[in-house]
């Protein structure tokens, strides 16, 4: 990670309220440093989204500030826009042209000088493995050979830093393991800045130096993967007995009773017990619950996941987070 | 400044690129306004000499085929706004360092180039069909330059719907606001034989000094004050909708 200690992206007390009254973003303070990958984890409508919109200039912020390499996005968003290269959640692609003439028109919009356009087209969709369908209109590719050359699109002016919202939502495994390898390799291979929002767990943690996890429009948690793995300081037992008749609630009381652990929450229809030392515990859980009758359906043992941190911060795994919906239309 | 001039070219060719791979769109303006000219023509054209003075009504007719067809190329770009919108790469274009008002010059240059080349189609089969050309070669470049203009103006009201509500079906209103415009002008018949309330809007009416703008160039010849006065309307109608593009584009990406 070259450049480790210069600030790419910086925010302070960064807002946006919708009206009437949504605050989709909420004193965000952010510093990502040049050459991370930062994962910006949250379900839908925790403020991932409205913040990649200010941060890229598609969005003026209600208050607060932020700059992306130095340069405040609101008092000159023009320097900003030729700094940075953005794929929106969605690929956002004009149906009507071929993958390669959209590159030149991205590359004659971002001032690619024109004597250097059509080698580095020809590199990107290379890079991209597009180089098959370059000819054919966009509407007839694939989501994952759109969300390609959207990467692609970004890149043309070869920027420096990159936000990438929900680069894989909606892709087969084979299409989001390919995303995941260019935005490795461009990482590593040439120091790009990454800001990726993404409600996968997986790709946080896979890619990400830095993910903060985001709910209600505020930051929660922050840190390395493992680093937020760690914070939870325990093992995480998992106790499925069904909520028929109060169950759920015995079976809480029980688990309450054995001594030396760290905390037992209830999470939809289990028991999720936070342990120091899993293994010794799960005996005196068994033993507790069969006191009380309580029947056990299922019990995992599992050492914490970002999924834990985010059920640890927010209340809830992200999956529920996503059902629960967005709050007042601010993705 | 070079780079609006820059970016607009980049984008108008983008634009008529577009235009090529949609050429139904183009078909249709072409074929709506010459039908309704061919059904006009052999329906007045016998009896508009008796019944309100006028002996070529091929010729008197077809500059409302050229509006009708101007105004229905005119809307195209309307619709292309739209789809940039809700297809998201009206927000790809926003995030590059192009200016914003590159965005919508692209899109109305594009409009205007298409007129052009529609207007010449047009009036090349009127001459066909002996509408005749009394101000000569000149004349039918005026009209087409008339047109042309006619058409960047006119594609505001479309395209000004289009930035703000990002709806096809509202931006289709941009081309429905013609109609009446149409119609409450010297359209089918002298504005002298008018009376009343119809007279009233008909002279109001910014449709009726293009209309006879175009009509002098093609019955009469050079009659440089109603030429002049088909520009002041172009040019006030203009003026009033590019406010509409530049505010709703204002709106649009504040």
């Amino acid at each position: 990670m070259p450049g480790e200690t210069a600030t790419a992206i910086f925010s302070e007390a960064l807002v946006r309220v919708f009206p009437p009254d949504v605050r989709a973003v909420d004193g965000l303070a952010l510093d990502v440093k040049a050459g991370q990958i930062f994962g910006f984890l949250g379900a839908n409508g925790s403020g991932k989204t409205t913040t990649v919109r200010m941060l890229t200039t598609l969005l003026r912020p209600t208050s607060g500030r932020a700059s992306v390499l130095g340069v405040d996005v609101t008092k000159e968003p023009n320097r900003v826009r030729s700094q940075i290269g953005v794929a929106l959640q969605e690929a956002s692609l004009d149906d009507l042209q071929t993958g390669r003439e959209l590159l030149r028109l991205q590359s004659r919009l971002y001032r690619v000088p024109p004597n250097e356009i059509e080698s580095r087209v020809g590199h990107l969709l290379e890079i991209v493995d597009l180089v098959d369908v370059a000819d054919r209109r966009i509407k007839t590719y694939s989501g994952g050979m759109k969300r390609r050359l959207d990467l692609a699109a970004a890149l043309v002016h070869n920027p420096t830093v990159v936000f990438l919202d929900e680069p894989t939502t909606g892709l087969d495994p084979i299409s989001r393991e390919a995303i995941w390898r260019y935005v490795d390799e461009l990482n590593r291979e040439r120091g790009v800045t990454f800001f990726l929002t993404t409600q996968y767990l997986e790709e946080a943690d896979r890619l990400a130096h830095d993910v903060a996890i985001m709910d209600k429009g505020k930051i929660v948690a922050q840190g390395s993967p493992e680093q937020l793995k760690a914070s939870i300081g325990a093992d995480v037992i998992t106790v499925n007995v069904g909520d028929t008749d109060g169950m759920l609630q015995k079976a809480a009381e029980a688990v309450r009773s054995v001594p030396g652990l760290t905390d037992v929450r209830i999470v939809d229809e289990s028991i999720v017990v936070y342990v120091r030392d899993g293994k010794s515990a799960v005996a005196p859980v068994v033993l507790a619950l069969d006191e009380r009758k309580v029947p056990v359906e299922e019990i995992t043992l599992a050492r914490p996941s970002l999924d834990d941190v985010f059920l640890r911060t927010t209340g809830r795994h992200l999956e529920a987070g996503e059902h629960a919906g967005a709050e007042g239309g601010a993705a | 400044m070079t780079r609006t001039v820059t970016d607009t070219t980049t984008l108008t060719l983008r634009a008529l690129r577009e235009t090529t791979r949609q050429l139904g769109f183009e078909i249709q303006n072409v074929f709506i306004p010459l039908f309704f000219f061919a059904v006009t023509v052999g329906a007045i054209g016998n009896v508009s000499a008796r019944a309100f003075g006028v002996t070529n009504y091929t010729g008197f007719q077809m500059p409302v085929a050229v509006l009708q067809g101007v105004a229905g190329a005119a809307s195209v770009s309307s619709f292309g706004m739209v789809n940039d919108i809700e297809k998201g790469y009206f927000d790809k274009l926003l995030l590059t360092p192009t200016p914003r008002l590159a965005l919508v010059l692209g899109r109305l240059a594009a409009d205007g180039v298409r007129v052009t080349l529609l207007t010449a189609l047009i009036l090349t089969i009127g001459l066909i069909f002996g509408a005749g050309m009394e101000s000569g070669p000149l004349g039918f470049v005026a009209v087409l330059l008339l047109a042309g203009l006619f058409g960047i103006a006119y594609a505001g009201f479309g395209l000004s719907i289009a930035l703000r509500t990002g709806n096809a079906q509202a931006s289709q209103a941009g081309f429905l606001i013609f109609f009446p415009l149409l119609f409450l002008s010297p359209a089918f018949a002298p504005k002298e034989i008018f009376d009343g309330w119809l007279k009233v809007l008909a002279t109001i009416n910014p449709v009726t000094y293009i209309l006879q703008g175009m009509r002098t160039l093609i019955l009469d010849g050079w009659d440089w004050e109603a030429i002049g006065k088909a520009l002041a309307a172009i040019f006030g109608l203009g003026a009033f909708t590019q406010t509409l593009v530049l505010t709703a584009l204002r709106y649009r990406v504040r």
